[in-house]
């Protein structure tokens, strides 16, 4: 299984929050960055893929046209009739019907909205330029255009956030026609707004953890099953395309700082628009190949934010060293014995009370 | 030997010691402007601090106004209370001293003990008044404290700027005229002072000596005068910023001397280097091992490197020999050693040597003195480690060393320097009034209490203008108690420490408080306690941690997540396990650094 991530760099503005790539009110560089990705995806003809994932940055705003000639355009360039699982990220504030059927009519088959909150006050505190009414309209326009698998993300930790304000967010998210939610902690990113300037009612991380936990058991009790540290999902209805990643599978990404693994190695595009309009195929850096034990402690990692999936030592060990296997194995059974992992016989999964403090536990599982 | 002067430039911190001898250094032609760069204070940390650790020499020639060639000798001494023994070592290897006063801040404390030090090692003093061009200076303030304060008479006093230059060759000309050349006997058998050393990674432990009877040369054998041990001479020679070879060195000269020896315990300052041939030749008086004042634990953060830190402390001893160093080990903190040292100041700067030219990754313990603890059957224990003190119940009394200590203050001042040194234990032995701008306060106290932070305060609450200077005192009788601190109820033996009754269960809470800021939060709740024998005297709780995970979208970018934890566990890497609790290096020190 291979997946194809498309990072699509434009947004109307930037939140408060965000580390991830993009640059804001840019959009006269649409044509060139879509001519640019073409390039690059023509760079992996012949290669197949079974998901295609639009991120941002706000894939959205590319608009109906835009999307079309993007999607067509990457399709013609790889020789891919038709993916399993297409999702693109939309933001309510450039949701439209027509967008949605575009986006239908061209195979993409999943939407994943950023919702964050359903309380105005909160989106505004971080910047969100749209309102709980817009999300809900996006929701119910992608559903009506004929979507069956709606995701949305929600921040939990959002400044001045109590339960009350975010059972209200769940409780009416989980009313309307989706499949699957993706929980966040809102983080202090390096150099955000944000962080620069944290508002003085913050949650800390202790009470984002009980903000965590009780959406946890909230979002279980109504059929969701927390598949992945950060995901809910109703059964069957998980991301392939995501968890491809946590399998430790290759996927390819294109556009400036999208990440790939592939054949052993992963590596990214720099973060920057106009290098990468300039020259698509030469802005790869921080390539490395993971070799040993290195390489079997990170797929050792991501499998156990499968919570459900969890670790089969003796799946994953073909190629690998028995004896780098073996201390691995020793680390494991240690947290095991201290209650940080669960073992079924098996399997190695995390325990329902580690989850939150996982990087404590991950970096247990690092090699000394 | 009549055209050879030896002297030392003896001052306080700050008072210009080091311009001054980068000012000889160009006048005498052995450098060129120095740029701002301090020529003789070559060592990272001495730079940083402003201070001079380790002694130094310089051999420089010199065309004086009777138009003969001298040779000066300029030897570089440590200026801080914590190195007088290696000061007196330094002088003994002079015939005279430069006294240095900054002129806009008078006679400090330390001026007087090392006044005095040189005044009783019969050396001729010139006073010098430095930094005469500074808007504040105050000359005749100067002037009179010299004759009140160190009974010099204010007519030999130079008045100079070692910064533009100012009355330095005045200077130069008053050191051949004033100071006495060097006597001995050429003819006599060899008989040098190791004023101090050096290590050479080839050459291993190169001795620092003024020679004052007889001459040693390449080949010839001599003998170590306390170990008895007798080595081959391999190199004589001279120093001039770098080491430059001569035949012989004989009696008057400053020099070294390479002869192969590899253990730095056989070179000590004091000692007498004397002819392979005359095994008889006596000692020069004052020979003594330097004494630790101040003791503390050090253990590598892996347990591993116990032997490369006992290699780095070998090696560091080369340099210092007033390091002293056993095995010890902790509970808590696995294989580790004693280390003993003269003062706060030489443990800081050996922790940080350690650390910086050996790169090591080390635990400090909190620094202790040397208690008497006389047991019930009349048995007087010494004890450098507060966690091998007997039970409570099996202590008669404890004695604590005492130090008098010497502090000169302006008189607006006083109050609060009398208000902290009460609460420092301190019993006020006199107070004097020199003049009207200065108070001489002497003080006894445990030296427990001036190891901790006596000295930042003392600066503080003076804005800086008091000065110190101390000398141990005997040992006295007082009401102590050891305090133990348990984490996740294991007693830390690295972390108890000894107080005064009184203060004992205000520090045992300020202790317990301050670990719970220091200490991480674990995945399991820890108690923090400090205990007097059984009984608890504050206890708090640190509490899980809650939330250590990444849940943030974060695309397909696998290897920055990886790196994330990387760094995370490099982290916890550098943090000590007491049982299951990752403690970091810190903590051991936190007792210096609680708030009252």
């Amino acid at each position: 299984m291979t997946g194809l991530y498309v990072h699509v760099p434009f947004c109307a503005h930037k939140c408060d929050y965000c580390d991830f790539y993009s640059v804001a009110g840019r959009l006269d560089l649409v044509d060139s960055y879509i001519e640019a990705v073409i390039t690059e995806a023509s760079h992996y003809r012949g290669q197949s893929f079974d998901t295609l994932y639009l991120g941002g940055g706000t894939p959205s705003i590319l608009g109906a046209k835009n999307l079309e000639h993007l999607v067509t355009s990457i399709k013609a360039a790889l020789d891919v009739q038709k993916f399993n699982e297409a999702t693109i990220e939309v933001n309510p504030d450039s949701a439209s019907l027509e967008l949605f059927e575009a986006a239908l009519k061209n195979g993409i088959n999943r939407i994943s909205i950023g919702v964050q909150s359903l309380a105005d006050a909160e989106l505004k505190c971080v910047s969100r330029i749209h309102t709980a009414e817009q999300a809900l309209t996006a929701i119910g326009m992608a559903a009506a255009a004929g979507f069956h698998r709606i995701s949305v993300d929600v921040i939990i930790g959002l400044p001045g956030q109590t339960w009350q304000a975010l059972f209200s967010t769940l409780d009416r998210i989980i009313m309307q026609p989706i499949d699957h939610i993706s929980i966040y902690c809102l983080s202090l990113e390096h150099e955000t707004p944000l962080a620069l300037h944290p508002p003085a009612d913050l949650p800390s991380d202790d009470d984002q953890a009980d903000l965590f936990v009780q959406a946890r058991d909230f979002l279980q009790n109504n059929g969701f099953v927390h598949y992945e540290i950060s995901n809910f999902a109703r059964p069957g209805c998980e991301c392939a395309h995501n968890l491809n990643y946590w399998r430790g599978g290759e996927y390819v990404g294109l556009g400036p700082a999208a990440a790939s693994h592939l054949h052993g190695r992963r590596f990214k595009n720099r973060a920057d628009l106009s290098a990468y309009i300039n020259d698509p195929c030469g802005v790869v850096e921080d390539s490395e190949e993971l070799g040993g034990e290195k390489k079997l402690a990170e797929e050792a990692i991501l499998h156990l934010r499968l919570l459900m999936e969890g670790l089969d030592v003796k799946n994953m060990i073909s190629g690998f060293n028995p004896q780098h296997t073996a201390r691995l194995t020793r680390r494991l059974d240690m947290l095991v014995t201290e209650g940080a992992l669960l073992f079924d016989g098996a399997v190695y999964r995390l325990a329902p009370s580690a989850v939150l403090i996982s990087n404590t536990v991950f970096c247990r599982v690092l090699p000394d | 030997m009549e055209n050879i002067r030896n002297f030392c430039i003896i001052a306080h911190i700050d008072h210009g010691k080091s311009t001054l001898a980068d000012r000889i250094l160009e006048l005498t032609g052995i450098v060129h402007t120095t740029g701002g760069e301090q020529i003789l204070d070559s060592m990272e940390l001495e730079r940083e601090r402003g201070i001079t650790i380790k002694a130094k020499t310089v051999r420089m020639p010199y065309k004086a106004g009777d138009g003969k060639d001298y040779i000066l000798n300029l030897i570089d001494t440590p200026g801080h209370v914590d190195f007088n023994y290696e000061v007196s070592r330094s002088l003994q290897a002079c015939e005279g001293a430069l006294l240095l006063i900054d002129a806009s801040q008078g006679v400090e404390a330390q001026t007087i003990a090392n006044a005095n030090l040189a005044i009783d090692s019969g050396l001729k003093i010139i006073p010098v008044i430095n930094k005469i061009d500074l808007q504040g200076a105050q000359i005749d303030d100067s002037l009179l404290q010299l004759e009140a304060m160190l009974g010099l008479s204010m007519d030999d006093a130079l008045l100079i700027s070692a910064k533009n230059g100012t009355g330095v060759v005045e200077l130069l000309e008053a050191i051949v005229v004033r100071i006495p050349p060097p006597k001995g006997d050429e003819k006599a058998p060899l008989s040098c002072l190791i004023f101090d050393s050096y290590y050479d990674a080839y050459r291993g432990v190169i001795p620092h000596v003024r020679v004052f009877d007889g001459s040693v040369a390449a080949g010839d054998k001599i003998i170590i005068k306390s170990t008895g041990k007798t080595f081959d001479v391999e190199e004589v020679g001279y120093f001039c910023m770098r080491l430059i070879p001569a035949q012989k060195l004989q009696a008057g000269d400053v020099g070294y001397i390479v002869a192969l020896v590899r253990d730095a315990g056989e070179i000590h300052v004091g000692d007498t280097i004397i002819s392979g041939a005359f095994p008889q030749t006596p000692a020069i008086p004052g020979f003594r091992h330097s004494q630790s004042m101040v003791f503390c634990g050090i253990y590598p953060l892996s347990t591993n490197d116990y032997g490369k830190l006992q290699d780095s402390l070998q090696k560091l001893q080369l340099n210092d020999s007033a390091i002293a160093f056993e095995k010890e080990s902790s509970a808590a903190l696995g294989h580790g050693f004693r280390v003993g040292f003269l003062g706060m100041l030489h443990m800081e700067i050996t922790i940080e040597r350690l650390q910086r030219e050996y790169e090591q990754e080390l635990i400090a313990t909190v620094p202790s003195v040397v208690y008497k603890v006389v047991n019930l059957k009349g048995n007087e224990l010494l004890i450098d480690n507060p966690s091998k003190f007997p039970a409570p119940a099996e202590i008669d009394h404890i004695e604590e060393p005492i130090i008098r200590a010497r502090i000169i203050v302006p008189p607006e001042y006083v109050g609060a320097v009398m208000e902290l040194s009460l609460s420092k234990r301190g019993t006020m032995v006199s107070m004097e009034h020199p003049d009207g701008k200065r108070v001489l306060l002497v003080y006894d106290f445990p030296l427990a209490e001036v190891i901790t932070d006596y000295y930042d305060k003392l600066k503080s609450v003076s804005r800086g203008y008091a000065s110190m200077d101390y000398q141990f005192n005997g040992y006295k009788t007082g009401d102590l108690v050891k305090v133990d601190v348990l984490v996740n109820n294991d007693l830390v033996d690295a972390l108890s420490y000894v107080a005064a009754s009184e203060t004992a269960v205000r520090k045992g809470r300020a202790l317990v408080h301050k670990l719970l800021k220091l200490i991480p939060r674990q995945q399991f709740k820890v108690p923090i306690q400090a205990a007097i024998g059984g009984r608890i005297i504050a206890r708090e709780d640190i509490a899980p941690i809650r939330k250590d995970v990444l849940a943030k979208c974060y695309g397909g970018d696998i290897s920055r997540k990886r790196k994330l934890l990387e760094k995370q566990k490099e982290g916890k890497k550098k943090m000590k396990m007491i049982g299951a609790v990752e403690v970091p290096q810190e903590a051991f020190l936190s007792l210096l650094k609680i708030e009252e």
